[in-house]
C-alpha cells in the first residue's frame, strides 16, 4: 500500500513509497532507519504523535524529524 | 470560527510568499547554470592553452597552465554541484488547507505561535547544553523576506533570557551569532521544508539545532563559554586574545605577558626578566648569569660566560697587567745592562 514518507534527516526525502500492509510505525522505523534510535526522532503520523504499535494505513503521512541536528559555523 | 479565519488569512500570506520563493529559486537556478557555463568556458580556454604549451615543449608555461586548469576544475565542480542541489530542491506551492494544518501543528508542537508584521514566530523551551543554561529562544521567520532567501537569511533566533558567551555578547548559543543560526547538517533539509511549505518541520529543525552541541564548529565552544581568565590579573578573554606561557603552562592576557626578544616565544612577566645590560625582555631560557659579577643578561650581552662589562673590565685589567709586565721587563733589562758595563765605562759614562 502507498504512504507519504517525509524524512527530515540528512539530505531530506519527501515522496510516496510502497509498504506492506499491517506494518507498524516501529517496524517502519527499523526498516527505514536501521542504525538509528527512535527516541532521537519526532515521529508523526498525519501530524499527530502515535504509539509505536500504530499500524500504518493507506495514504497515511509519516514524518521523521531528528531532535538533534549539528549546527556549524559556515 | 474566528481562529480559523485568522489562520486562513495567515496561511494565505504565507502561500503568496512561497509562490515568490519558488520564482526566486527558478531565477537562482538560471543564474547558477550560467555561472557553471561561464566556468566551463574558462576551463575550455585554459585547457587549450595547456595543450598548446605542451605541444611546443614549454614546460614551465605548461605547468602554470596546468595549475590554472586544476583550480578551475575545482571551482567548476563546486559550482555544478551547488547548481544540481538547487535544481533538486523542488516543491510545489502547497494548497491553503495544507498551510492551515501546518499552522495548527506548529501550535501543537510549540504550544503557540505569533504572527505580527509579517513575522511568524515560535518560542522554544529553555535550552541547556552540557550544563550551560542558555534560556529559551524565539525563532522568527520574516515571511516577506522569503523570496530573497538565496541572498540573505530571512529567519532569526533571538535569545529571550540571554546567557551569552563571556567574550562575545552576540553569541547567545554556540551556533547562534547576531541572531543568525548556523544550520550545519540541517541546511538543505530546512530549505527543502520551506520550499514545500512544511513550516512545522522547518521550525522543529531549528529547535533541534538549538538542542544539539557540535563541539567541532561552534562560534564559541562551551569550554570557553565563560571565557579564559588571565592567571595573573583575572581578566576574562577569548582564546584568540590570550597568550600561553610555556614555562609555567598558564594563560595570560596581553597586559600580563610579553615576548622574548631572543627566541620570540610568548612568555608571562613572571617567567621573564630584563637583561641588565641592554634592558630588553627575555625568557628564562635566553638569560644567564655572569660568572664574574652574577648579573643576569642575554646571550647577546655575554661572551665566554662573562657579561660585556666584566669582559671589558677583565680585558682592561689584562692589558694593564701586560703593560706593567712589559715595563717591569724593560726595567729589568735596563738594570742588567747597567750591571754589565765595565767600571772604566762607568767612569766614562759618569764623567
Amino acid at each position: 500500500m502507498r504512504i507519504m514518507f517525509i524524512d527530515n534527516d540528512g539530505g531530506g526525502f519527501a515522496d510516496y513509497i510502497d509498504i506492506s500492509e499491517g506494518m507498524s510505525v516501529e517496524q517502519f522505523f527499523k526498516d527505514r532507519m536501521p542504525d538509528r534510535k527512535a527516541e532521537n526522532y519526532l515521529i508523526r503520523v498525519n501530524r499527530q504523535p502515535v504509539p509505536r504499535d500504530y499500524v500504518l494505513q493507506e495514504n497515511d503521512r509519516i514524518t521523521i524529524t531528528p531532535t538533534k541536528i549539528a549546527g556549524a559555523v559556515s | 470560527m474566528e481562529d480559523t479565519r485568522k489562520l486562513v488569512k495567515i496561511a494565505d500570506e504565507i502561500r503568496s510568499s512561497l509562490a515568490e520563493l519558488q520564482q526566486s529559486r527558478r531565477h537562482e537556478c538560471i543564474r547558477k547554470i550560467k555561472d557553471s557555463l561561464e566556468k566551463l568556458g574558462q576551463l575550455n580556454h585554459n585547457a587549450d592553452m595547456f595543450e598548446s604549451c605542451l605541444s611546443r615543449g614549454w614546460v614551465s608555461a605548461a605547468n602554470m597552465s596546468g595549475s590554472r586548469v586544476y583550480s578551475l576544475l575545482h571551482e567548476f565542480t563546486h559550482t555544478t554541484l551547488r547548481t544540481k542541489d538547487l535544481l533538486g530542491e523542488r516543491g510545489e506551492i502547497p494548497p491553503l488547507r495544507f498551510l492551515v494544518d501546518e499552522l495548527k501543528q506548529l501550535r501543537q508542537e510549540f504550544g503557540s505561535f505569533d504572527f505580527e508584521q509579517h513575522r511568524l514566530s515560535v518560542v522554544t523551551e529553555p535550552i541547556t547544553l552540557e550544563g550551560f543554561y542558555l534560556g529559551p529562544f524565539r525563532i522568527e521567520m520574516d515571511i516577506s523576506g522569503l523570496n530573497d532567501i538565496y541572498r540573505q537569511t530571512p529567519y532569526f533566533v533571538i535569545a529571550l533570557d540571554p546567557h551569552p558567551a563571556a567574550t562575545d555578547e552576540a553569541v547567545t548559543h554556540p551556533h547562534v551569532s547576531n541572531e543568525k543560526i548556523c544550520e550545519g547538517d540541517g541546511a538543505m533539509t530546512m530549505r527543502l521544508a520551506l520550499l514545500q511549505g512544511r513550516l512545522c518541520h522547518f521550525f522543529s529543525m531549528i529547535r533541534s539545532i538549538l538542542n544539539t552541541y557540535n563541539p567541532d564548529s561552534p562560534f564559541v565552544s562551551l569550554d570557553e563559554w565563560e571565557g579564559i581568565a588571565c592567571y595573573e590579573c583575572g581578566y576574562v578573554m577569548n582564546r584568540e586574545n590570550c597568550y600561553f606561557c610555556p614555562f609555567c603552562d598558564r594563560d595570560y592576557c596581553e597586559e600580563c605577558s610579553t615576548y622574548c626578544r631572543g627566541c620570540d616565544e610568548s612568555v608571562c612577566l613572571g617567567c621573564s626578566a630584563d637583561c641588565e645590560i641592554c634592558e630588553e625582555r627575555f625568557c628564562k631560557g635566553c638569560l644567564a648569569s655572569c660568572s664574574e659579577c652574577g648579573c643576569v643578561c642575554c646571550q647577546g650581552c655575554m661572551e665566554d660566560g662573562l657579561c660585556l662589562n666584566c669582559k671589558e673590565q677583565i680585558e682592561q685589567e689584562n692589558k694593564e697587567n701586560e703593560n706593567q709586565q712589559e715595563n717591569n721587563e724593560q726595567q729589568k733589562n735596563q738594570i742588567k745592562k747597567q750591571r754589565e758595563t765595565t767600571p772604566s765605562e762607568q767612569v766614562r759614562l759618569t764623567g
